[in-house]
């Protein structure tokens, strides 16, 4: 029943698309697409965002550039951020837990400094970063993935 | 005690992360783990008999769920006797190891599991108990599959956990029923009255005894048993001698006070332990390799001790405690030795090997007094719980001790077979430079067979011991002591009767042996198990065929016809649905409009890569929509998700093939054009009905309450986070377990190749 492939020898590293435009649109997006997706992911407990966005920005954005440069900007095997993902925001919910409050109950506080004014802090922003972590790692795994694949393997009676 | 129950699990963790940097020597660390253990024996020896100690563990306490640790005599003694095996088994397999073993998973196997026996035992809680029970099936199953390279291990490993797993399942039932019945999801909480009067009294003694037997291994769940050898010797050990197989004893001895007055309880446990301790002992017979001897040999003895707890009674309950005890020290012994023998030797082939007293006299020793115990002679432990066991059979009647004689003249003829290995002329195989072993393999063995022979010469310290438990399982009040000489009494007589029949059996060893060859069944409970698999397997693969090997458009039907049945239901059982068409927003049209253009662009396009960015468009224009109901937390998460899903598409679509359209009837066209019509039209109809409510909303109480509660102003980020957290945890395991899927789906028929070996080397980058 499985369709049969052929097996081409090595499997590509080259870049997708040869195209400069690209190539050059890419370099100058990236950085920009990365900071905003930061941004998402630290005002998201108080305005629209979130880790689960800030993690698929990312992710958009590290795809881009894979796309263009045929080389990935994240130095490590994206399927590693998965178990740090899933432990950050496990061991987040369990303080609280340990310390006698709901699982998951999260926490806020307000730290003033000179240099930053006023500003929030909360233990959900660490929750959103496990998130984060492991929406970046599952999408990326996925998506480096396919397109290792050798795009020369076709099955068999294609046209 | 929960820092007993827990310290195994913790150090687990460390000993996983220090097995690969510290090597062999992780085994000290692991004995450490099993120190809490030792020192629960400490209100076991200052007195003796006082009120149980409760320690409670919040957990989930609002599912009834908390870990609850009762200390009652019996718990404490078992909990003991896990710590001592345990420390024994890790220090053990310090010296037993090779240098290539992975003693990262080693050490957090062997801790896991123990960690899971001492909660098992420990356990007040119904619940947290039966979270044990299966934890140890799950971490059986790690460590007999350990050497998972050999399919003996794997097969024994999957063997292990089915069986033992459909007595987990038992269990579950059982549990359900008892808190129920009992209400209470506390054990030493459960009304009793209630739960003997209640209808639901006899499936829960039933499913129980369904887990214990497939957990101590009683006919026909014996299987796994011996085939759970494939673990390495320590584990063997560990899991044969004092715990694993135990746990099902365990749950006959404790349950049996609740169940016991029930004529079924020992009605179905004393005749099914009898016939488990002469079948498993008749295979042991039968075994020529040392390790399957003392596996089957395992069988047997937790027959024997089924039998006792199954009574129920206050004479079966001591005799089997006593027993209990005696049989963790000389069965443990008799693993290590095994270990040894196969160590020195290399191998554990009964034919192959003989007269070893010559070269490994202390073993032998070691062996002798072990192998005694175990065939009940005197002046050894064995003998005197034995004694205790005729009694307690003597009891219930004539036919009950025959059989009981039956298998301890079995017991002995084996217990020789054991020890002939160190008789007759020295053989060994060819090579093999047999000498005393290290004293790291030997220390263990001869702690635990001097307490075997301590047990015999004073049996006033076994019964200290033994009475310790009196008051959990209620046999104070009985009379009997553990003595070596109680005067000619009738339980003496069938010793005697025993030894003469064994002897006979040693004697005319050859002629038993091709009886027994003779004598073997052409089926066995092992070829129904594979008959069993492979008849499930098939049942499977066929319901798969007939459900899922449809084509997709086929498929596709099926799910719009259930989908459009299941929503016009709903509707029709919901007339309100239709109100609130006239309170539409119409500002929102132009969207709508959009929303179809993308729907009909799908159909009409030709190639699978318009398809896939028109279908961007639908997903684009509902982020539109979600602007224009004012939520852009849904906006911005629809948006992106398209984005990434086309990504996705387009990469996965690089290498199928073109689009093709396949040939469709009228007919066809008809029923998908009314099909399409019915899944859109329920599809409306089923959004109309959410925009009206049915009950009073439930977001004003996270619109009021997320600032203070969450400390955040974005109600969404708040919910996802704090309110509905653990649902958003639930949710990122999904996403992770699927990329795992995904990953592991594309990398397929691809072995060693990892994505980073696949990045160009380092002076290639640009």
């Amino acid at each position: 029943m499985s369709p049969k492939r052929k097996h081409s020898a090595a499997p590509s590293t080259a870049p997708l698309t040869n195209d400069p435009v690209l190539r050059s649109v890419s370099r100058a997006v990236f950085a920009l697409v990365l900071l905003f997706a930061l941004l998402l992911l630290w005002r998201g407990h108080n305005a629209p965002g979130g880790g689960f966005i800030a993690g698929l920005m990312t992710a958009c954005a590290l795809i881009l550039h894979r796309m263009a440069t045929g080389e990935s900007a994240l130095r490590l095997d994206p399927i590693r951020l998965l178990p740090w993902g899933l432990a950050l925001s496990f061991g987040t919910g369990l303080v609280p837990y340990l310390l006698g409050k709901p699982y998951l109950k999260s926490d806020y506080g307000y730290i003033k400094t000179p240099l930053t004014g006023e500003f929030e802090w909360a233990t959900a922003l660490l929750f959103d970063l496990g998130v984060y972590l492991l929406v970046v790692g599952s999408s990326l795994a996925i998506a480096y993935a396919l397109t290792e694949v050798n795009p020369q393997e076709t099955v068999e009676g294609d046209e | 005690m929960t820092l007993a129950v827990f310290l195994p699990f913790l150090l687990s963790a460390l000993a996983a992360w220090l097995g690969p940097r510290l090597g062999r020597r992780t085994g000290y660390v692991a004995a450490l783990a099993f120190l809490p253990a030792l020192l629960l024996a400490a209100p076991l020896v200052r007195q003796p008999g006082v009120e149980p100690a409760l320690e409670v563990t919040r957990w989930v306490p609002d599912l009834g769920l908390e870990l609850a640790f009762r200390g009652d005599g019996f718990s404490l003694l078992f909990a003991v006797l896990i710590g001592v095996i345990g420390t024994l088994a890790s220090l053990y397999s310090v010296a037993y190891l090779s240098e290539w073993e992975r003693f990262g998973r080693f050490y957090a196997y062997l801790l896991l599991f123990g960690g899971s026996m001492l909660g098992l035992v420990l356990s007040d809680n119904l619940l947290a108990l039966f979270g044990f029970w299966e934890m140890t099936s799950v971490t059986s199953f790690l460590l007999i599959g350990l050497w998972h390279t050999r399919s003996a291990a794997r097969d024994g490993a999957v063997k292990a956990f089915l069986v033992s797993a459909l007595g987990g399942l038992g269990l579950l039932a059982a549990v359900a029923l008892l808190s129920i019945a009992g209400g209470s999801s506390s054990l030493s909480g459960l009304d009793v009255e209630a739960l003997r009067a209640s209808p639901l009294f006899v499936p829960a003694l039933l499913l129980t005894l369904l887990a214990a037997f497939t957990k101590s291994a009683q006919l026909p769940f014996h299987l796994w048993l011996p085939t759970a050898m494939e673990a390495p010797t320590p584990v063997s050990a560990f899991l044969h001698s004092a715990t694993m197989v135990k746990a099902g004893v365990v749950l006959v001895a404790k349950l049996g006070l609740l169940f016991g007055t029930s004529p079924l309880w020992p009605g179905i446990t004393v005749p099914l332990g009898l016939a488990t301790l002469v079948w498993g002992a008749w295979l042991a017979l039968r075994q020529t390799d040392l390790k399957a001897l003392l596996a089957y040999s395992t069988v047997s003895q937790l027959g024997l001790l089924m039998s006792l707890y199954g009574l129920a009674n206050p004479a079966g309950n001591f005799a089997a405690t006593a027993h209990l005890l005696n049989h963790a020290a000389f069965k443990a012994a008799l693993f290590f030795v095994v270990g040894i023998i196969d160590h020195e030797t290399g191998t554990r082939e009964l034919p192959q090997l003989g007269g070893l007293r010559r070269q490994l006299p202390v073993t032998f020793a070691v062996t002798l007094l072990a192998a005694l115990s175990m065939a009940g002679l005197p002046p050894l432990g064995g003998f005197v719980s034995k004694e205790l066991f005729f009694e307690a059979m003597l009891k219930q009647g004539p036919a009950w001790i025959a059989v009981a004689v039956l298998g301890s003249a079995l017991t002995f003829a084996y217990t020789f077979r054991l020890l002939r290995v160190f008789l007759g002329a020295p053989r060994a195989p060819a090579g093999a430079q047999p000498h005393e072993a290290p004293l790291g393999l030997t220390l263990p063995a001869a702690g635990l067979a001097a307490t075997a022979l301590t047990f015999g010469l004073l049996p006033s310290s076994a019964e200290a011991l033994t009475r310790t438990a009196q008051h959990a399982l209620n046999f104070a009040t009985f009379s009997g002591h553990l003595r070596l000489w109680h005067g000619v009494t009738p339980a003496l007589l069938a010793t005697l009767l025993t030894w003469g029949l064994g002897g006979l059996l040693v004697w005319q060893a050859r002629r038993l042996e091709s009886w027994q060859r003779r004598l073997t069944p052409r089926w066995n409970a092992n070829s129904v198990y594979y008959s069993l698999l492979e008849a499930v397997n098939v049942l499977s693969s066929r319901l798969i065929a007939r459900t899922q090997g449809l084509a997709l458009p086929d498929q596709l039907r099926i799910m719009l016809t259930a989908a459009a049945l299941i929503a016009g239901v709903g509707v029709l059982r919901a007339p309100q649905v239709f109100h609130p068409i006239g309170t539409l927003p119409l500002g929102v049209l132009p969207v709508a409009a959009l929303l179809v253009t993308g729907a009909i662009g799908v159909l009409l396009a030709r190639n699978r890569l318009t398809a896939v960015v028109v279908t961007g468009l639908t997903g684009f224009g509902s982020a539109a929509a979600f602007l224009a109901f004012r939520a852009p937390d849904l906006a911005l998460t629809q948006l992106l998700v398209e984005a990434v899903t086309v990504i996705l598409f387009l990469l996965a679509f690089r290498y199928l093939p073109g689009g093709r359209d396949l040939p469709r009837s009228p007919l066809r066209y008809g029923i998908d054009l009314l099909l399409a019509g019915l899944a859109g039209v329920g599809a409306t109809l089923l959004v109309l009905s959410s925009v009206r409510f049915l009950a009073p909303p439930i977001s004003p109480y996270y619109l009021v309450n997320s600032y203070t509660g969450g400390g955040g102003k974005n109600v969404v980020n708040v919910l996802l986070v704090d309110f509905r957290g653990f649902d958003t945890l639930g949710e990122i395991t999904v996403v992770g377990i699927v990329a795992l899927a995904i990953l592991s789906l594309v990398r397929l028929g691809k072995r060693g190749h990892t994505p980073s070996d696949r990045l160009p080397p380092e002076g290639e980058r640009p």
